[in-house]
């Protein structure tokens, strides 16, 4: 009587477990046979080809840990917008990355006028937009206007706010005045991307992306991916490859991880040790991006009791062992400094370059001098993947010669926002670019060495004057500039209120399925020539 | 009283910990799991080769053997010496957060059950606590108040007072409604009589139970705050710092993150097990 | 069963107002201020000030958590600061990759659950028993990070079984036999601690039903263990768990933020985690309110499918 029952319900659950069986057994199969994700995935393969002949297809898989922030888009605020806005957009000239001998590119011949306040631009005749309407003088006029425009904080704002007239008569030349001569015009021609008016108010939403450049924007997913395709009427030549997709992977092991499982070809973003061992694995090749340096500091506000007087620090500057964060920490990407400018640049000086070699015996002596010091914060900030170790180098450093610092990681809007009001209360490390370009720039709009205004809250006349004469120099390797550069180095040198440490630069690793990477003085990948052999 | 003599409360405890713990195997194992781990914290002054912070010119990233057991981190510090002194992160977080915690939880627990409103309210506020996710709190209060061992033990504790609120809360009602209870209410005992005499030390055995588990929830908070970047400072090491850095370097130092990840595993599992042997004990 | 709903519909929704106000307040605690952020390193004061009265933050305090609520309630998610791009669409695309991942985790904690559990209730050998409960101690005692890194380094890397992370570029519904290798590793980090407890749990619940005294009764009567444990303890054991599974539910939302980061599976733990340390308020409000809501609504659930399996707790809930 009880029996029909139970036997209905012990079937049913019977089953239930066994049909829960088989959809493991279902899935064990699916993840072993049929088609592989893994083999689906990887576009390239094969041996590597390097040096043969350029094949054309393929999307490159780009892998970068941060994602697209549309307000930033100019400010070459993250490693993902400079793989965008490398590929979507044009500039007027191009730097090579040992010199600063500008070399045409949407521009092809430009003259300033005797008396510097006047510069006419030539330009290509034969470029279209994504969207297919011509490239005009009209365009470089909106271009400059809106760099000019301060909601965009762009680094050469100055500069193009500079620019009191346009004639856009020629639609192929554009005739710019100014009230006083520039030294750096030509910076900007190289960092700023060539727009287009009608739809730019898209660009600054992450709608859309129209530039003249070598590959198209097709969409951005927020979290997740930005895809590009080729631009078939590129003016320079359509580029080899089908496509780009940038792929946004935030953990910095897990991009690693994804170009050793070959799902991607390309990555940005990981730390030096990372980029080492994959060098050393076989199957990769690690770009360091030399011509674009980036400069790591130590910072003091000079406000603060304690950092004062300058005898502390020169004793931070002589205590740090530069040596040692670049060979362990940058892996030796890089060389220790005192002042900023790289070895191409009119203004560098080696000896001057050494003057703040390690001395800890003259840093202790420093330290008795100046007596007791207060312990002082150290702030670095998170996103900066090798910043916590030379927190922790430059902590040690300083224990050594009686010097105690507590180490404060902050978010990176949270360091910027203290970079920028001038409000860390003690010391902090960051990086600082744009010593690469005419050396007049940094101390006009860099924040560190803004004269008006900087991070150190450090005030000097005679430091004022000697970066607008610096400024007002119309050739920079003239030998008038070159004497102006030199006070500015000393300026530096005394005042010591930013302590630089070691160049470095951006790095990329590329699979060697991944031919003819190169990247721009602006730190931005270029793969109008890259292809993948597979 | 008479009432007193139904049952005594006293000494259940102690019996359960003596069934439950020492004479069970799994007991015995956790024990011997989590007096390991903190004696070995403890003594990380004395037994370290070397100091947490100190930066041992030239080891970068040394493999383990020789002078370093388990081989030297990305800065040259010695990882065994940074695994002792690690661990005594996690005993503050172990042995005073989640006991702060559930000491208030309990209070509020108590306190606010025996009255209608107060419980609605206490509960509803618990309920609030409960319905963030303990990382998305701990992202949260990181946010507010920055990184550091005070910030992760407030998370933690704060994560645990509705779990012991809640815990008290049904033992006192599940022990209200017990005959010899409800007879000595019946025979006039007070409220408060009744809840020191009984209602708390039978409430004991679950409470202990849900510490051992909180207590191995507590390691994996800590370590997966300091995965995100959100736990102790550098240059100050604890056991979940220590794991993310060998997770860095697993290409490089591919061992580096055993040590930590085996210390973890025996806290967390040493805390299980005798938690599971309590509430086998309390069964038996 | 609707009045029993209707009675913990008051504080479901007290719950969801107090972390409203939870969730404003905290967030205007948290050091930085996102119109500096916004603005950029080379922001003048005045660009700040105009980004600042954009976003509406030079307005009272009060003001602003009214307007925001508002918006809530009229399902008008606002705008991301850092991201600008709807939050409604953020929304909608996390939610959708974390509950597939969530899901898929669930599947995973329930199917190991039943078979571990009701294969070593069956099984009934101490040493198998020893192993299945060793085996569960450990998938408890190992942190997901780990497992999540060490799972992709041997499986992706040294052996190309499976991608190394991401979701499937051709979307979850047009190509499932690629989906499923997609989400095989997250799926497995993120549901293996939970499926751990959920089998202690299931064991615990499965012995103490057999030791009940109707099992020693038709043991007597002749009836083979296996069919007592499908039949009889099983079903008995279910209501319970499901309330383990319910909590749960909270736990796996939590352990997405560090399985989504590892796996790169751009889903809400990732939004949020990216939210807080950008300081993009508005996104991170949404995000933290709708991790309330999936709580509160799981929590209902689990209430009235308990209610549904065991009406004796439909009887004493109410009374509560």
């Amino acid at each position: 009587m009880t029996t029909p029952p139970s036997v209905r319900r012990r079937r049913s659950t019977a089953s239930r477990v066994t049909a829960a069986l088989a959809a493991l057994a279902a899935l064990a199969l699916v993840a072993t046979g049929c088609e592989s994700a893994v083999e689906a995935q990887s576009g390239g393969g094969g041996d590597d080809a390097a040096g043969g002949e350029p094949q054309s297809g393929g999307v490159l898989q780009v892998g970068t840990t941060s994602d697209l922030v549309p307000a930033g888009l100019f400010t070459n605020s993250s490693q993902t917008t400079d793989v965008l806005v490398g590929q979507v957009y044009d500039s007027l000239i191009d730097y090579p990355l040992d010199s600063l001998d500008p070399q045409p590119r949407l521009a092809t011949a430009w003259e300033t006028s005797e008396d510097g306040r006047e510069v006419t631009v030539d330009l290509r005749d034969d470029v279209t937009f994504h969207d297919g309407s011509d490239f005009t003088s009209d365009d470089v006029r909106f271009s400059i206007e809106t760099w000019a425009d301060p909601t965009w904080t762009v680094q050469f704002q100055r500069t193009a706010a500079a620019v009191t007239g346009f004639d856009t008569s020629d639609p192929n030349k554009i005739v710019l005045s100014f009230d006083r001569p520039i030294s750096n015009l030509l910076d900007l021609f190289d960092v700023m991307p060539i727009i287009d008016e009608e739809s730019f108010d898209a660009d600054a939403t992450g709608q859309t992306y129209v530039g003249t450049g070598p590959f198209t924007f097709e969409s951005w997913t927020p979290g997740s991916k930005i895809v590009l395709n080729r631009n078939d009427d590129y003016w320079d030549g359509a580029p080899y490859l089908d496509g780009v997709q940038i792929n946004i992977v935030p953990d910095a092991q897990s991009v690693v991880s994804q170009l050793r499982s070959g799902q991607l070809d390309t990555i940005l973003g990981m730390t030096n040790r990372d980029a080492e061992s994959l060098g050393e694995a076989g199957g990769f090749t690690v770009h360091p991006f030399e011509g674009s340096e980036r400069h790591t500091y130590v910072g003091t506000n000079v406000t603060n009791p304690a950092l004062k007087d300058v005898r502390v620090r020169q004793a931070i500057a002589l205590a740090v062992d530069k040596e040692r964060i670049v060979e362990e920490v940058y892996r030796g990407v890089g060389r220790p400094i005192s002042l900023p400018w790289p070895e191409y640049s009119p203004a560098y000086d080696a000896e001057k370059d050494a003057t703040y070699s390690r001395d800890v015996a003259r840093a202790k002596e420093l330290v008795a001098e100046v007596g007791d010091i207060p312990t002082l914060p150290l702030e670095y900030s998170t996103a900066l993947a090798n910043h916590e170790a030379i927190a922790q180098i430059v902590q040690d450093n300083l224990a050594e010669i009686g010097i105690e610092v507590t180490l404060q990681p902050n978010e990176q809007p949270d360091h910027i926002e203290k970079l920028i009001g001038g409000t860390f209360p003690g010391l902090w490390i960051l990086d600082h670019a744009y010593a690469q370009y005419t050396p007049s720039t940094l101390a006009v709009t860099a924040y560190p060495f803004n004269a008006e205004k900087n991070s150190s809250n450090f005030v000097d006349d005679t430091y004022k004057a000697d970066a607008v004469a610096a400024w007002e120099q119309v050739d920079p390797s003239s030998p008038e500039a070159v004497e102006a550069y030199a006070k500015l180095s000393d300026d530096l040198l005394e005042n010591l209120f930013l302590i630089e440490l070691s160049t470095t630069t951006f790095q990329a690793v590329t699979s060697n399925d991944v031919h003819d990477f190169t990247w721009s003085k602006r730190s931005e990948p270029v793969l109008a020539k890259t292809w993948l052999s597979s | 009283m008479t009432v007193a003599e139904v049952e005594p409360a006293e000494g259940t405890t102690g019996r359960t910990w003596r069934r439950g713990v020492l004479l069970h195997g799994r007991g015995l194992l956790g024990l011997v799991l989590v007096t390991v781990v903190v004696a070995a914290g403890l003594l990380a002054p004395l037994i370290a080769p070397f100091g947490a912070n100190e930066q041992i010119e030239g080891a970068n990233l040394v493999g383990p053997g020789g002078a370093h057991l388990l081989g030297t981190d990305e800065v040259n510090r010695d990882i065994w010496s940074r695994v002792l002194f690690g661990i005594r992160v996690d005993l503050i977080v172990v042995f005073v957060a989640v006991p702060v915690g559930a000491v208030v939880g309990i209070a509020v627990g108590v306190a606010t059950t025996m009255n209608g409103l107060a419980d609605t309210l206490a509960q509803r506020l618990f309920d609030v606590v409960l319905a963030f996710p303990v990382l998305i709190l701990g992202i949260g209060v990181t946010a507010v108040m920055g990184p550091g061992v005070v910030t992760v033990a407030v998370v933690i504790a704060l994560a645990e007072v509705p779990v012991f609120g809640r815990l008290v809360r049904t033992s006192l009602l599940t022990i209200r409604a017990l005959p010899y209870v409800e007879s000595s209410r019946v025979m006039g005992a007070g409220t408060w009589w009744l809840m020191r005499r009984h209602m708390l030390p039978n409430s004991l055995e679950p409470l202990t139970v849900q510490l051992g588990v909180s207590m191995s929830v507590a390691v994996f908070i800590e370590g997966a705050l300091s995965f995100l970047g959100l736990g102790v400072r550098p240059p100050d090491p604890s056991l979940g710092s220590l794991i993310r850095d060998g997770i860095r370097n697993v290409w490089q130092s591919p061992t580096f993150v055993v040590g930590p990840l085996v210390v973890v595993s025996m806290l967390v599992l040493g805390f299980l097990l005798i938690s599971q042997a309590l509430a086998a004990g309390r069964r038996a | 069963m609707a009045r029993y709903l209707a009675g913990r519909l008051p504080s479901a929704l007290f719950v969801l107002f107090a972390a409203s106000v939870l969730v404003f307040a905290v967030l205007r605690l948290i050091p930085g201020d996102p119109a500096v952020t916004l603005a950029g390193p080379d922001a003048s004061p005045e660009a700040v000030d105009a980004v600042r009265a954009e976003l509406g933050l030079d307005q009272p305090i009060l003001h602003q958590y009214v307007a925001w609520l508002g918006d809530l309630v009229r399902f008008d998610l606002g705008r991301s600061y850092v991201l600008g791009v709807d939050n409604a669409s953020l929304v909608r695309d996390g939610l959708t990759n974390t509950i597939v991942l969530t899901l898929a985790a669930l599947l995973v904690a329930v199917l190991m659950a039943l078979a571990l559990s009701i294969g070593g209730v069956l099984a009934n050998r101490r040493w198998l028993e020893a192993v299945l409960s060793g085996f569960n101690t450990i998938a408890v005692a190992l942190p997901t990070f780990v497992t999540g890194t060490l799972l992709i380094v041997l499986l992706a890397v040294v052996y190309r079984v499976l991608p190394a992370g991401g979701t499937p570029p051709e979307g979850f519904a047009s190509r499932p036999d690629l989906a499923v290798q997609y989400l095989l590793m997250p799926a497995l980090c993120l549901g293996l601690p939970a499926g751990a407890a959920l089998t202690r749990f299931l064991t615990e619940s499965l012995r103490t039903q057999l030791e009940a005294p109707y099992v020693t009764t038709a043991q007597a009567l002749g009836i083979s263990r296996r069919r007592i444990v499908l039949t009889q303890a099983l079903p008995n054991a279910l209501p319970s768990a499901v309330t383990v599974l319910g909590v749960q539910v909270g736990a796996l939302l939590g352990g997405a933020v560090i399985v989504e980061a590892v796996f790169a599976w751009p889903g809400l733990g990732l939004l949020i985690e990216s939210g807080i340390s950008g300081r993009d308020y508005p996104l991170v409000q949404v995000l933290m309110m709708l991790s309330v809501l999936v709580f509160v609504v799981t929590q209902l659930l689990t209430d009235v499918a308990n209610a549904w399996l065991d009406p004796r707790i439909r009887l004493g809930g109410a009374a509560a």
